[in-house]
């Protein structure tokens, strides 16, 4: 009888403790899969500006046309509530939906990819806990051919290669979790690395276009590229959006606000080592246009009335308020599209907790003609040490046109 | 991703800390501090520009009209030296522009009754409009001149006696029907300068040849890196709105 009682105290004990056990459990597991739902940037798609987080129906442009980000939330009709974990795993690791149709690159699978299982299934634990909104998202709004799903088979075939980040035995810990979060969940080579004609990655890291923006090449490139930019510089960049040389905007300035700033520093500090690692190409030479050009007396003119005040006499800016001109790879690329848009249309730059001003860069499209706006940015690109080739005036004209689209 | 993103900025708590201490001092119950985000409002394209005025022609003044007002700004500021005078500066079409748009119009004054004469300090008390000034104030000059000094209108007469007559219009001295000599000569000297000076973009100041006289730099904010260079003159040459020769034709 006593014995009896006591085993079913026991049984009871065991009855009672193993929910509180498995409720911590969860709760850590959520927690992780928070955090790394901020590390993968999901919100910026998942979310249209003002909607509910995760709900869904944000365009993401891509050179086919808009594809909408579906709605995340748990809720089992309109949302991802229904999906088993497997689903949700294959989604990202494999670029495949619920029914076995492929997804798009543009969810950014080919980087998500090398997610391990286990943080991925933590992150879909944490996406159980969000809101769950009523939003049926069609992504599918590409014009004929691009439409066509099946195709993507024979993309992913070509430029796809499946699989979980393995790790460089060779290298630090912090090294290898800066290649899983860059490489991986921070998805940057999406990016900043170029496209080739069907939207592949090529050259990884050295730069890439998207939506008129010229994502700035990552690697230790001195001119054009991160290798004049110390770690210490790297982490503040990420966290706040600001050093004393750079400023993060459109696109980047998003990546910082919902994603970086939100990291932990240790990560922003492995990022930055394995950042710092990523060895350049072979630098092309680059010599200084002369100073007699036409062109590079009129841009010496226009930037010493429009842009000294801000960006001071010789591009040194003013440190985590004005840019620095003088060694930008923004301003150096062979790629101008940042620089012209940043002429033409202005920006308003990343607010974090830690820099929360957001200093703005007025517009000069109302202002400065096309031969103007081209001779002030060939003057930048190749003075105070910077060198690169000419702008011209057409060049202008033709981002002015796709910046009023 | 598109490219509008919520702006958010400035932090206030530290702020309103105090506040919140001031709230418990004096034993308010429910003071919370909360940290208040939402940066200054920016969008891209929300430029206003002003629209530069066309350099031909007059839309206010007719030919009769807009001769003598820039004989007037020619002997207010006479050519010398090869600078030029009020006429070639343009001032005679900056205030034709001006008095189509909202200041002929008065549309920054209250302009209802009673009408007193005040004293000189509270300035002009008139029911007239700057338009309606120039009209009446003009008319009354070329009945002036052509009743008074042989037929002729103001800018035909030579400059030695538009000066005279200039100059008893400030004192007050010439007689005018229905108009206030005095009055209108100021109106005229005000907007002759406001003209020789104001942007090139308003149609004076033309070449900005007001500012060359006076060594003024233009449309500039900044100058740190001339500042410590004392007894220096300023190397720039002025600067308009719309540029200056050397940023390339427009
Ligand atoms: C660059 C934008 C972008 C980012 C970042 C992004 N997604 Fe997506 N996601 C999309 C788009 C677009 C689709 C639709 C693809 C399609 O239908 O082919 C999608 C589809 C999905 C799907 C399939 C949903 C369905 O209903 O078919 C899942 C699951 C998903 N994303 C999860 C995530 C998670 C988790 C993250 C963060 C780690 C993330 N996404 C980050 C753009 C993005
Ligand atoms: C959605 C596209 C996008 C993603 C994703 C992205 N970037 Fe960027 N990044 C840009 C653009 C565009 C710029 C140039 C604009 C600017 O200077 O702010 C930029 C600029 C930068 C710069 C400044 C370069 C310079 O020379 O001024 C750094 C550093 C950077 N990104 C790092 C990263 C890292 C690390 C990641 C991944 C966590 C990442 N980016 C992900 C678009 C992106
Ligand atoms: C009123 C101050 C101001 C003026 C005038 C100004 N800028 Fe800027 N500029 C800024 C600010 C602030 C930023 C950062 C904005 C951002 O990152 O979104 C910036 C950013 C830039 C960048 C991007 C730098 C980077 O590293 O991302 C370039 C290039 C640039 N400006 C060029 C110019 C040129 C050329 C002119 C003159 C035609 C000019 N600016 C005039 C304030 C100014």
């Amino acid at each position: 009888m006593t014995m009896r009682r006591a085993v079913f105290g026991l049984i009871g004990a065991a009855a009672f403790a193993a929910p509180a056990f498995a409720q911590d459990l969860a709760y850590e597991t959520i927690e992780k899969g928070r955090a790394l739902v901020i590390a993968g940037d999901c919100v910026a798609c998942h979310t249209p500006p003002g909607a509910k987080p995760f709900s869904g129906g944000r365009a993401v442009e891509t050179p086919f046309g808009d594809i909408l980000a579906p709605n995340l939330t748990p809720d089992r009709a309109t949302g991802i509530g229904a999906w088993s974990d497997e689903e949700f795993v294959r989604a990202l690791q494999q670029g495949v939906g619920r029914d076995g149709e492929h997804l798009f690159p543009a969810l950014p699978y080919t980087a998500y990819t090398k997610v391990t299982r286990g943080d991925l299934v933590a992150m879909r634990a944490y996406l159980n806990t969000v809101e769950p909104v009523h939003n049926p998202v069609e992504p599918n709004q590409l014009p004929f051919p691009f439409n066509m799903r099946f195709l993507q088979f024979f993309w992913k075939a070509l430029f796809f290669t499946p699989g979980e980040y393995q790790p460089n035995p060779q290298q630090p810990a912090d090294w290898n979790r800066g290649a899983y979060l860059v490489e991986g969940l921070g998805h940057c080579a999406s990016c900043h690395s170029a496209k080739n004609i069907l939207g592949g990655d090529k050259a990884a890291m050295e730069g890439g276009t998207l939506q008129n923006w010229f994502a700035p090449n990552l690697t230790a490139d001195r001119r054009v590229g991160l290798g004049a930019w110390s770690e210490d510089e790297l982490i503040e960049y990420l966290k706040t959006g600001h050093t004393a040389r750079s400023a993060a905007s459109g696109p980047m300035a998003e990546v910082v606000e919902f994603q970086t700033s939100k990291m932990p520093d240790a990560d922003l500090k492995a990022m930055a080592v394995y950042l710092k690692d990523i060895a350049a190409a072979p630098a092309v030479k680059a010599t200084p246009l002369a100073a007699d050009r036409a062109d590079m007396q009129a841009g010496a003119a226009l930037y010493a009335d429009n842009c000294s005040a801000c960006h001071v006499g010789k591009g040194e800016g003013v440190a985590r308020l004005f840019p620095a001109l003088a060694g930008s790879a923004v301003v150096q690329s062979d790629d101008a599209a940042t620089l012209l848009r940043m002429v033409l249309q202005g920006s308003r730059s990343a607010a974090t907790d830690a820099a929360p001003t957001a200093p703005a860069m007025p517009a000069f499209d109302w202002k400065l003609t096309d031969a103007q706006i081209a001779a002030v940015v060939t003057y930048a690109r190749n003075s105070w040490g910077n060198a690169a080739s000419a702008v011209g005036a057409g060049d202008v004209k033709t981002m002015r046109n796709a910046l009023k689209n | 991703m598109g490219s509008s993103r919520a702006p958010r900025g400035i932090r206030r708590r530290d702020l309103l800390t105090s506040t919140a201490a001031a709230f418990f001092v004096f034993g308010a119950e429910a003071a919370l501090g909360r940290t208040v985000k939402g940066g200054l409002p920016w969008a891209p394209d929300s430029v206003v520009p002003p629209t530069p005025v066309s350099a031909v022609g007059w839309y206010f003044f007719t030919a009769l009209e807009g001769a003598a007002v820039e004989a007037i700004c020619d002997r207010l500021i006479p050519p010398d030296d090869g600078n030029p005078g009020g006429k070639q500066a343009g001032c005679a079409v900056f205030i034709d522009r001006q008095l189509i748009g909202s200041y002929g119009a008065a549309e920054r004054f209250y302009m209802r009754p009673p009408f007193a004469t005040g004293t000189p300090q509270q300035g002009t008390q008139t029911q007239f409009s700057p338009a309606e000034q120039y009209r009446r104030g003009l008319a009354a000059l070329d009945r002036y001149c052509r009743d008074g000094l042989g037929g002729k209108g103001f800018a035909e007469l030579p400059a030695a006696e538009q000066d005279k007559l200039l100059a008893a219009m400030e004192k007050g001295e010439a007689q005018f029907t229905g108009v206030n000599p005095r009055e209108f000569f100021e109106l005229l000297l005000q907007n002759a300068m406001e003209g020789f000076f104001a942007d090139p973009l308003y149609g004076g100041n033309r070449d900005m040849a007001g500012w060359k006289l006076i060594g003024f730099p233009g449309a500039r904010y900044d100058y740190r890196d001339y500042i410590g260079q004392h007894n220096k003159p300023f190397p720039l040459p002025p600067v308009a709105l719309q540029g200056r020769p050397e940023w390339i034709g427009r």
